[in-house]
């Protein structure tokens, strides 16, 4: 799959030829740095100080990589097609393999950004139990009541939750049961045949 | 029991007073788990005749474990698991993230509160070997309990 770029951002990635190798290496950090922690300001300033150019163009320059990166890794884009891709922008042939290079060193980590923009439920954590046995309460003396009380550790957009619930046995051996169930789904042939046909 | 036919002609005071101490007699017998003699001894200091405190016994007898049970199910708990629903996806795409190809569990806890009847059940999304761990621990916790019951 090729990657279609505006013409905008084949602007923008039009300052890279005159950059020289080393600043490529310098914008292609800037951009990494603009994917795991938003806008840096005063990075391209010092930058476009060092290389000589307008901040603008630095600007620029780290935006358009990072589009780059971002759109390939997204659609997990092929070496090959990543090659055609850039082939249309008329760069040199080390240029272009500086930015594969680039493009297949955080391809997995970019990745893994992009993933935590999804939309998401409440992810579990961990879980703890306890067991106990009600012995009396105001309302009856002398019982036996055995519970499992659980602590359930969920995520939810970065803020950890523990909710403290509680079971009797049979509930929790049907837990048990229902979730083995569900464990064993993904090996049936049907799921099977769905995930080999689905690469 | 104010509208029974058979109670027309006692007057309601009384009756009411009849109930509640009857009420009262059979929770305390209850709570206390006493068993047959001590609710005789009991009714015998309030002056009731054999042939009433028989009655009495014979009845309490019958609904005792109903009466158990009632009083047990009072009280304050945490939320209460009832059943678990679970649905197995595999995500392909999002908006952001295309060629996801991950398996993914939705597991629903349905939950009950003692007090107010129903609370929004606990959801929460978890990969195959999260929903491993937690079986893993569940099946921990089943096993203590299992030799729990033997000692």
């Amino acid at each position: 799959m090729l990657l279609v770029l505006s013409e905008e951002q084949k602007a923008h990635l039009g300052c890279l030829p005159q950059a020289g190798d080393a600043a490529v290496g310098e914008l292609g950090r800037l951009a990494l740095e603009l994917l795991r922690r938003g806008a840096t300001p005063r990075a391209c300033e010092a930058t476009a100080r060092k290389l000589n150019v307008g901040v603008d163009t630095v600007q620029h320059g780290v935006e358009g990589l990072a589009y780059l990166l971002t759109e390939s890794s997204k659609l997990m884009v092929s070496e090959v097609d990543f090659q055609d891709s850039i082939h249309v922008l008329g760069f040199s042939e080390e240029l272009n393999k500086l930015l594969l290079q680039l493009y297949l060193d955080n391809r997995k980590e970019i990745r893994s950004i992009l993933g935590e923009l999804t939309p998401k439920l409440p992810s579990y954590h961990s879980l703890e139990w306890r067991l106990d046995v009600q012995l009396a309460s105001r309302s009856l003396r002398q019982q036996i009541k055995p519970a499992v009380t659980i602590k359930l550790h969920l995520n939810q957009n970065e803020d950890q939750t523990a909710q403290v619930l509680q079971t009797d046995p049979s509930t929790l051996l049907h837990l048990i049961q229902q979730l083995e169930q569900a464990l064993g789904e993904m090996k049936t042939n049907h799921c099977r045949r769905i995930v080999r046909n689905m690469k | 029991i104010l509208d029974d036919p058979d109670l027309k002609d006692i007057d309601p005071t009384v009756l009411k007073h009849c109930h509640a101490a009857a009420a009262t007699c059979i929770l305390e017998a209850g709570k206390q788990k006493a068993d047959v003699s001590a609710i005789s001894t009991c009714l015998e200091d309030c002056k009731l005749d054999k042939e009433r405190i028989e009655q009495f016994c014979t009845e309490y007898q019958k609904n005792k474990d109903a009466l158990e049970i009632l009083l047990g199910s009072i009280g304050r708990s945490p939320l209460h698991i009832t059943d678990v629903s679970w649905r197995l996806e595999y995500q392909i795409k999002s908006n952001q993230l295309h060629k996801t190809y991950q398996p993914s569990y939705l597991v629903t806890l349905n939950v009950e509160n003692s007090d107010s009847g129903s609370h929004p059940d606990v959801s929460f999304t978890c990969t195959m070997e999260q929903l491993q761990d937690l079986v893993g621990k569940l099946k921990d916790a089943a096993k203590s309990l299992e030799r729990a019951t033997q000692m």
